[in-house]
């Protein structure tokens, strides 16, 4: 049934299988079955604590520590709790959520289910991106379903525990993926991220105490409950544990989604599992994570896909997106694309961000006109330093590193457009 | 109370409060510790997004916004660190990249926060080789402001400031990035009765009021503090005078009063400094019935020749004051002291109301109704009603608010009156019966204190000098009261002095005498007032 390449574990499991994302296919393979111990076996504390144990890192891209995360949450009090799982899967190269979504929409449901448990939310709020027409038919059905079944709603599979589940459809921004500015637009707003204080999990949607997950980490924990902490380990790396779902794209034989556990090395996911370059081509460089994801070179692919080892690399996990560019891609071309897409995406409120990644889209673009000079490689480093970390929300790090990454491993194609006046990669991709 | 270190100063600080908020508290914030903001505002919602309040705290890797960081006990900060040096350059450069520059033909120069931080934090040279960003100019956002939306660099006070402070919410950023500008929303022009302050606080020349923008170039302006006298709310300003004329009204802050606002309405009063209308020469009623101008000595003896006529015919009770609410307490005081002295009938206080709005706009339209209260003139509304009904044969009104309908309804009440001495600033119907007419000065020409709706005692000062004879109520009465004999009345007024004696023999006023009055005002001590 599933049309692209692929690999699986825990996650993806039953994929393959249509019924699966049916309440009654879910159920056969044993859903449910986590939330119902959670509900009925453990306390919210316990489950906060198991999942601190597993070492759970967010999937969205911050990698944080999920259990921690939860742990932020107020306990008790008369006001409503939120949960809000981020399915405004936007980010460049990623697309691992999407199938999570289509695919297993039950498993992101009942780990909603356990994580609303933990944290005490009245409520969640699924906020879908606006262009997953079909993710969002099969969520809201599955919702459906999932009222109808008793595993949501005012009395949760008869424990007397109360939680709902709102599907929201987003519009179409990047910036709606930033956990506040997704709140914002959540609440009707424009999306803008907040500036923090007040952290959601004081102040969040509606001004609640709210907790923001992506739709893989939610996805996990109904296996973490299942199976234990010790077993989630088994997977991945002592710091980075649990399999994740890299999404492969670009330049390679067989571009899918392969669930592998972290710490895969990125050359083996490049050519043992997409089959690498097609057509005998080389590999030229390869961005890990998601577009805004510091690119690494063909020379360092040897690295264990976890954040502990990518950071040494000067690089991130993000969301899993592995973007393959071989060797006739142009580098000045590449930072074109990413700094137009920054540029038109930044909500504008930090001045850094708007006026920065407008300068560097204009730069990069003047370089590949052949009207750069030697001088503009030096202030495209140096704005996208004064926009690093210095900003309300991560975005404009996003927009900064891609550049920082391209210039450090790719500064020759940079320089030949200087030299030459011209773009020498006659063959390279229309912008 | 938590203290926190700045810069190698202790600075005691509330609770709750953010860096900035501290300083401004301290009231250090550019005023010995220099942590230049835009988007930080201390009467508008922290919105933290300029960027340019980056600050060190140490042991915090990242730089810190001083707007949005609450302060912590033994929090150690650094303004200036080479760390905040270098993020500022880099704001402000970022700031620069899209600004058109157009200082020489910018409003705003002169008081321009971006040139003025450009030229104090910034770097010297551009490195921006692209093409800026080409927008809308000379947008007219409504009945008072026009917009630039090129020199705008986005810190978004303005929308802020129309939401929360007249709660009106006309201005909204539309677009994204670089592509962002303000905007109306279609149809729904900025017009709301406090439009005019988007132009105050915007920090750079992309909103400027219709009413100033190209009158005269700022830095020919001296600002001189004094108060709005629009209505009874007592809104701290800045005159902004040059060539000895007023070329507008600023709000000045001052937290007790109206923070940092001041109504449209109120700052349109300026107008009325130098108006056209004001009255230039003393009037004195010729034998023909037609007034003749005269210099003030002849105007005070014809004054005090008809008062004392009508005293010696048919007695002193046959005369009566009506004070004016827009004059000082000093000149209220000395009127008080004139009435008595003379034996004045009867006596009262007309004041003008109007529309309040809660917010700053208060229902009394004059500056000092409180202070005519203080010494004794309750309502005029009774006495009126004798005159209008014959029961009075003199009357010495100050100001032609008891021309209104709560009051004589017109000045035909007062045409079968035997003496009628006015002493007024603008022209009016007083001016058809007045036996005797003074012109007097406004506010911003005077020495002296006025006390708002709420009891506060505020200072003017002379910005201005009137281009004729015109002087204050007190100078003119202290001149009649001479020219009558009336015990204590020497001729001379000074302001200081009447206020040392009025703030000896008026309890509530003791603290309040004009020396002692500081720039933000001080309010009233309980105890009697007369």
């Amino acid at each position: 049934m599933l049309t692209v390449p692929y690999t699986t574990q825990y996650l993806t499991e039953h994929f393959a299988d249509g019924d699966y994302t049916t309440l009654a296919g879910y159920e056969r393979k044993g859903g449910y079955r986590a939330a119902r111990v959670a509900l009925t076996q453990m306390s919210p504390a316990d489950v906060i604590q198991l999942v601190k144990d597993s070492g759970l890192q967010g999937r969205g891209g911050a990698g944080f520590s999920t259990g921690m995360k939860w742990s932020f949450m107020p306990a008790g009090g008369d006001a409503p709790k939120y949960l809000v799982c981020n399915a405004d899967e936007s980010e460049p190269g990623s697309f691992k959520d999407r199938i999570l979504l289509e695919r297993g929409a039950h498993q992101m449901l009942e780990g909603i289910l356990i994580a609303a448990w933990a944290t005490g939310a009245d409520k969640t709020f699924v906020y879908i991106r606006g262009e997953y027409a079909q993710p969002a038919v099969t969520l809201q059905r599955c919702i459906d379903e999932a009222y109808a079944a008793g595993y949501l709603g005012a009395n949760v599979m008869r424990t007397g525990f109360r939680h709902d589940v709102v599907m929201q459809r987003g519009a179409g921004a990047y910036i709606c993926g930033e956990e506040t500015g997704l709140l914002e637009s959540l609440e009707g707003k424009k999306g803008q991220p907040r500036k923090k204080p007040p952290f959601p999990a004081q102040y969040g949607a509606f001004g609640m105490p709210t907790t923001v997950n992506n739709v893989e980490t939610f996805s996990h924990v109904p296996h973490i409950v299942a199976n234990g902490a010790e077993w989630f380990r088994g997977f991945g790396t002592e710091k980075s544990p649990g399999t994740t779902i890299f999404g492969v794209s670009g330049h390679v034989a067989r571009p899918g989604l392969y669930e592998l556990p972290l710490g895969t090395r990125l050359d083996e996911i490049v050519f043992e599992h997409a089959g690498g370059v097609p057509g005998g081509r080389k590999v030229k460089g390869v961005i890990p994570g998601g577009m805004s994801m510091p690119i690494l070179p063909a020379g360092q692919l040897d690295v264990p896909m976890a954040n502990e080892h990518l950071r040494e690399r000067k690089t991130m996990l993000g969301t899993g997106g592995v973007m393959v560019m071989d060797e006739t891609t142009c580098m000045v071309r590449v930072a074109c694309v990413i700094t137009y897409f920054f540029r038109d995406e930044s909500c504008g409120q930090c001045t850094q961000c708007r006026e920065g990644t407008g300068w560097l889209n204009k730069i990069t673009n003047r370089i590949e006109r052949g009207a750069g000079s030697e001088e503009d490689l030096a202030i495209l480093l140096d704005v996208a330093a004064k926009m690093e970390g210095q900003t309300i929300c991560a975005f404009a790090d996003a927009a900064a590193w891609p550049i920082q990454g391209l210039l450090r491993h790719f500064r020759g194609d940079f320089e030949e457009h200087v030299r030459q006046r011209k773009c020498p990669f006659s063959s390279s991709f229309e912008l | 109370m938590p203290r926190i270190t700045v810069d190698g100063n202790p600075i005691e600080v509330a609770q709750g409060r953010t860096i900035l908020q501290a300083l401004d508290d301290a009231g250090v914030l550019m005023n010995g510790v220099d942590v230049p903001h835009y988007c930080w505002h201390p009467k508008l919602s922290i919105d933290g997004s300029c960027r340019l309040c980056q600050v060190e705290v140490e042991g915090v890797p990242k730089l810190q916004i001083a707007c949005n960081t609450p302060v912590q006990d033994g929090m150690v900060v650094h303004t200036a660190s080479p760390r905040v040096v270098a993020a500022r350059e880099g704001v402000m450069e970022l700031l620069l990249v899209n600004h058109p520059l157009d200082c020489p033909i910018c409003d705003q120069a002169g008081e321009c926060k971006l040139q003025d931080y450009a030229f104090e934090y910034g770097v010297s040279a551009s490195r921006s080789r692209e093409p800026r960003r080409a927008l809308k100019k000379n947008v007219d956002l409504g009945p008072t402001i026009v917009f630039d939306q090129e020199r705008c660099i986005l810190c978004r006070r303005c929308v802020r400031f129309c939401r929360e402070v007249p709660g009106t919410g006309e201005l909204v950023v539309l677009g994204r990035g670089d592509d962002s500008v303000i905007e109306t929303f279609p149809g729904v022009p900025l017009d709301n009765d406090y439009s005019m302050n988007v132009a105050d606080i915007c920090p750079v020349g992309a909103l400027t009021t219709k009413d100033f923008r190209f009158k005269i170039r700022v830095w020919f302006l001296d600002d001189v503090p004094g108060i709005c006298t629009g209505c009874s709310k007592g809104c701290n300003i800045h005159l902004g005078v040059a060539n000895n004329r007023v070329y507008r009204y600023q709000p000045r802050r001052n937290d007790a009063v109206n923070d940092t606002w001041i109504c449209d309405e109120g700052r349109m009063s300026y107008r009325r400094v130098g108006a056209p209308d004001r009255l230039r020469r003393a009037l004195v009623r010729g034998e023909l019935g037609v007034p003749e101008a005269t210099d003030f000595g002849a105007a005070v003896a014809a004054a005090a020749e008809r008062i004392a006529h009508l005293r010696d015919t048919k007695g002193a009770g046959v005369i009566a004051g009506i004070a004016s609410p827009h004059a000082t307490n000093e000149d209220l005081f000395v009127f008080r002291r004139f009435l008595d002295e003379l034996g004045a009938g009867a006596f009262g206080v007309a004041v003008t109301t109007g529309r309040a709005d809660g917010l700053l706009i208060q229902a009394e339209k004059a500056a000092n109704a409180f202070g005519a209260h203080a010494f004794g003139f309750s309502d005029a509304a009774a006495l009126c009603d004798r005159i209008r009904h014959g029961g009075v044969d003199g009357l010495i009104v100050l100001g032609h608010d008891a021309l209104g309908a709560d009051y004589l309804g017109g000045v035909e009440a007062l045409a079968g009156l035997d003496t009628v001495i006015a002493l007024d600033s603008h022209d009016s119907d007083l001016q058809r019966v007045a036996h005797v007419l003074f012109p007097t000065r406004v506010a911003a020409e005077k020495h002296g204190t006025l006390t708002n709706h709420a009891g506060r005692v505020q200072k003017v000062e002379p910005a201005v000098e009137p281009a004729y004879d015109a002087r204050s109520e007190g100078e003119v009465l202290a001149a009649l009261g001479a020219a009558l004999g009336l015990a204590g009345f020497d001729g001379r007024f000074d302001a200081s002095e009447v206020s040392k004696a009025l703030s000896q023999s008026v309890p509530a006023f003791a603290d309040a005498s004009l020396d002692a009055v500081g720039p933000s005002g001080v309010p009233l001590a309980g105890g009697p007032r007369w």
